[in-house]
């Protein structure tokens, strides 16, 4: 399939070329997948699609636009490519806006990121309603719960890309999902919900659809009971599965078109020790069966491991084609691909009995931060650390303060990476953060 | 709620749009989604998908083959087109063309559910046989022909959006980047986002219904960077609705602009409040997004027939003060949430979630409501063919209460206003709630004192209602450009609500000693 695909991408470079472009860039990719819904024991829904699309830059007269389409008929394409033409030199002109050069996409990392599972394509029905009960069933072993949803996701996807400029490639990755979320009688009216999905590229990976269910209602019932919060100046331990989503704010404007356009507090840091020592990220593209893993990015860069932070240094900044011409720096990359967040030696236990008294922060609710100031306010849940050991449920809390100052009192950092993300971040512990509650 | 229905009325009335673009520029008008079909076409629609009334009655009856209470064929062709002005000029356009057909079967509460971009018969009815792998019966009989139902008259334009060319959009750009940078000396930067989309529709159903809408989009958004005293300040304002390109009045854009910069300015003067539970003034408007969060997600019926949310024993009790109703309305004219009719091909009209505080009606998809024993409200969205709808809001919003702004205002001795907002999200199940506001004020002894900004508020939806103790007479629903992302899928929505005061609530802000 990456072969047709491949020609189809070419077959469009070439009629862009025809219609008028000096330069364009296709990618055509296509998707299989597969989802079962599954409800107090009953499935649910099944939803089964195979999806294909085409997306293309094109360059004419040093203008440039980019365009996409699911309809994939060639009479058609040709109508709108020629359109597609025609917007661009309606544009106005842009010196910054060139095709990616040949420089950046030479020398293509050969690493087998073994993305393929063959395993995915033998999925069958039968597996997946296998799957189903036995999540379901795990998942609602308390006599507490209201309902469960389970649900198995996987499928595979293609894509290739060509250049004018010479250009080739093709990627392919498969996936396999499956979790449950679980709802509880709580008390008064309220339900205590969470819950867990595991995932990955390979089916051997994955852990038992039992134990998943089991995850799912082990953290469902660890909500119970939840009261508001205190509003307090405290530690705050950000547990792996939670860390990955704060990292992905701090990391939010950490590239070359936030600066560009003045609003990214990470202006200037490059070289800077701007954060506390203990935090380090790389974004690696070339990790084994990695989530985000990759051979080329979307503008067909060179994959190669990009140190962002190193011991609270900034190296490097997410940095495209366009944005970095027009910032004066170097492309790296612009799009992020599997983050990998420095650790520690301690365990999640060791963390807590080192903090002594806190808040355990397990998940996020709303909130958000400003890209320029770097200014935060997140709603929290989790649970109060008392003698070192997590104490009662709380929820209906926020967390407030300015990324750079948080990420500046990182103080301790778990050994404890949550796996299912393409941040692999361990548990983060900060001091002296402001939490507003009852 | 007095719906202050666009003012500029007469503006739009004028009609001035003219096709000034060659018709290769002008967008997807001049080509149908696909080759007309052999046959007669027999509606514009089944035209525009290249399908006429026996492909469709054949689609539908490999779709029934293993039996069904309830099937759809949502053909869908979307083409958006969207341009960007940075750094003074506008050197980027994205346009993307959505064209498929999403089946859907229904057994009981089983969905079976499959698409495909390729709109040719045998592309068809291999989704077709993939979708009704969930059911096991007896093959239904499927309608012989379609009933057109009437078209809408909730967002009728005079050009649609194929229609205009670049050339009468780049202007506009244009004019809001020069208005707004003449503003204030200290703007750095300014940049101007365009986004116009033609969506077309055709449901058929299992009823023998067919449903057809043509549903028009336009958002245009301004983001301001300040500097002073090296200090740098980002603020943005959005306008979004179902209209045409006369809808952007200079007016408009005026009033759009002087909204951008004034959000911008005040951040440099702004501070954090002081953490922790306090009353809280929400202003008319964009403060409805407490509504859509404190009750419309937990409404969703869906989360009601499964008993996962808060609101799930509450139908009939007194959930708020009697002088608060809530509503949930797709027919009010022009709005980004407007609807004629629903992604099942259900007319999408008003819903009263509250009356006089008593809890009223879930919003229903057909499934819930076939549980419930109701009729559907009309309230079953989807982002796209890609997706099964499910219960959505449309303009959700508080009518008027009895009291003013400026009663509420000398009512609070020490809390907040809160005037604009980023986003929101919901925990169905416990209720609790938050919202993300981007500037606001400080009140102090009746009077509004100093500006505040980036808080997040919490509060739990159920105690929110309850403590929502006065209600102003200035209802308006928010022109910005709302999207709502339950599971996964993104549609259109608005909200308003009347200026109101919420006796207590938790703002993220900083711990004094």
């Amino acid at each position: 399939m990456s072969a047709e695909l491949q020609n189809k991408a070419i077959q469009a470079v070439e009629m862009l070329e025809n219609a008028g472009a000096d330069d364009a860039w296709a990618t055509v990719s296509q998707s299989r997948d597969v989802e079962f819904e599954y409800r107090d024991g009953a499935l649910e829904k099944v939803k089964d699609t195979t999806s294909q699309g085409l997306s293309v830059q094109i360059y004419v007269d040093g203008r440039y636009s980019s365009h996409a389409t699911t309809d994939l008929n060639p009479e058609r394409l040709q109508g709108f490519f020629a359109e597609a033409v025609a917007i661009t030199r309606a544009l106005e002109p842009d010196e910054f806006r060139e095709i990616t050069p040949p420089y950046l996409f030479a020398e293509r990392p050969t690493t087998h990121l073994d993305l393929v599972d063959q395993a995915v394509f033998q999925i069958d029905r039968d597996q997946r309603l296998q799957w189903c009960e036995i999540l379901d069933a795990s998942a609602r072993d308390n006599d507490r719960v209201i309902s469960a949803t389970g649900g198995v996701y996987d499928g595979s996807q293609t894509s290739a890309a060509a250049s004018s400029n010479g250009f080739r490639g093709t990627q392919e990755s498969t996936y396999c999902w499956y979790g449950s979320s679980v709802t509880l009688r709580d008390y008064g009216d309220r339900r205590a919900e969470d819950g867990f999905y595991a995932g990955g590229a390979h089916v051997s990976t994955l852990p038992a659809a039992s134990s998943v269910g089991h995850e799912a209602l082990q953290r469902a019932l660890s909500r119970l009971g939840a009261e508001q919060g205190p509003t307090v100046k405290a530690t705050m331990v950000v547990d792996a599965r939670a860390a990955g989503s704060l990292i992905g704010r701090l990391l939010q404007p950490a590239n070359a078109r936030n600066v560009q356009q003045e609003q990214s507090f990470w202006t200037g840091l490059i070289g800077e020790q701007a954060f506390s020592d203990k935090l380090t990220i790389i974004d690696d593209p070339l990790i084994p069966q990695g989530l985000a893993s990759r051979h080329y990015d979307a503008e067909g860069i060179s994959a190669r491991r990009l140190p962002i932070v190193e011991n609270g240094v900034v190296r490097n900044l997410y940095v495209d084609t366009y944005n970095g011409r027009k910032a004066g720096m170097d492309p790296t990359t612009g799009s992020p691909s599997n983050r990998v967040i420095g650790t520690g030696d301690y365990s999640l236990e060791a963390l807590l009995a080192e903090v002594g008294s806190g808040v355990y922060v397990t998940s996020w609710l709303g909130g958000n931060a400003d890209s320029t100031t770097g200014d935060f306010s997140l709603g929290v849940r989790g649970h109060m650390i008392e003698n070192g050991k997590l104490g009662r449920s709380v929820g209906e809390m926020n967390v407030t303060g300015n990324l750079r100052d948080l990420f500046s009192r990182l103080e301790l950092v778990g050994n404890d990476v949550y796996p299912y993300s393409s941040t692999l971040a361990p548990s983060l512990v900060f001091t002296g953060v402001d939490f507003s509650g009852v | 709620m007095r719906i202050k229905r666009r003012e500029f009325l007469g503006h739009m009335a004028a009609g001035s749009a003219v096709v000034t673009m060659p018709t290769f520029l002008s967008g997807c008008g001049v080509q149908t989604a696909t080759a007309v079909s052999e046959a007669t076409p027999e509606n514009p629609f089944m035209s525009w998908f290249g399908v006429d009334q026996a492909t469709t009655a054949r689609v539908m009856s490999e779709l029934t083959a293993n039996g069904a209470d309830a099937a759809d064929l949502y053909f869908q062709h979307t083409r958006t087109n969207s341009l960007a002005l940075e750094d003074g000029i506008v050197s980027s356009a994205k346009s993307y063309i959505e064209q498929g057909v999403g089946l859907r079967v229904v057994v009981g509460e089983q969905t079976g559910y499959a698409f495909t971009e390729d709109l040719t018969l045998p592309s068809m009815l291999a989704a077709a046989r993939t979708s009704s792998a969930i059911a096991s019966g007896a093959r239904v009989t499927p309608p012989q022909s379609f009933d057109p139902a009437g078209a809408g008259e909730m967002y009728v334009t005079t050009v649609p959006w194929a229609d205009v060319g670049i050339d009468q959009k780049l202007p506009i750009l244009k004019f809001v980047d020069e208005k707004t940078r003449a503003l204030d000396p200290s703007i750095q930067k300014v940049a101007v986002y365009w986004a116009d989309a033609d969506e077309r529709v055709m449901i058929a159903t299992l009823g023998g219904k067919l449903v057809t809408d043509h549903r028009p989009m336009t958002r245009l958004t301004v983001v301001v960077t300040a500097k002073k005293n090296g200090e740098l300040q980002t603020g943005y304002s959005n306008i979004a609705a179902r209209e045409d390109f006369d809808w952007y009045t200079e007016e408009r854009l005026l009033a759009m602009v002087q909204e951008a910069v004034d959000r911008t300015m005040i951040q440099f003067e702004a501070r954090r409040p002081p953490a922790g539970e306090m009353p809280v003034i929400l202003a008319s408007g964009p403060s409805g997004i407490l509504l859509h969060e404190a009750i419309g997600h937990g409404m969703e019926a869906d989360f009601n027939r499964k008993g996962t949310s808060i609101y799930s024993d509450m139908i009939g009790k007194e959930v708020a003060e009697p002088f608060i109703t809530i509503v949930d309305q797709a027919d009010i004219p022009n709005e980004r949430g407007a609807l004629n009719y629903d992604d099942e091909g259900n007319p999408a009209g008003r819903t009263v979630l509250v009356k006089d505080g008593i809890l009223q009606s879930y919003l229903h998809d057909e499934i819930s409501a076939k549980q419930y024993g109701l009729q559907p409200t009309g309230s079953g969205r989807r982002e796209s063919y890609k997706y099964a709808p499910m219960p959505r809001m449309s303009c959700t919003f508080m009518e008027d209460g009895p009291h003013t702004r400026e009663e509420i205002i000398e009512a609070v001795d020490h809390g907040i206003i809160c005037e604009t907002y980023t986003n929101g999200q919901v925990q169905i199940g416990a209720g609790d709630y938050t919202f993300y506001v981007k500037n606001g004020w400080l009140v102090e002894g009746g009077k509004v004192t100093a500006p505040i900004k980036d808080v997040n508020i919490i509060g739990n939806g159920p105690e929110s209602l309850k403590r929502i103790t006065m209600v102003a007479n200035d209802a308006r629903l928010d022109t910005g450009g709302w999207t709502c992302g339950k599971n996964g899928q993104s549609v259109p929505v608005s909200q308003g609500i009347p200026t109101v005061l919420v006796s207590s609530m938790t703002v993220g802000g900083e711990n004094v000693s």
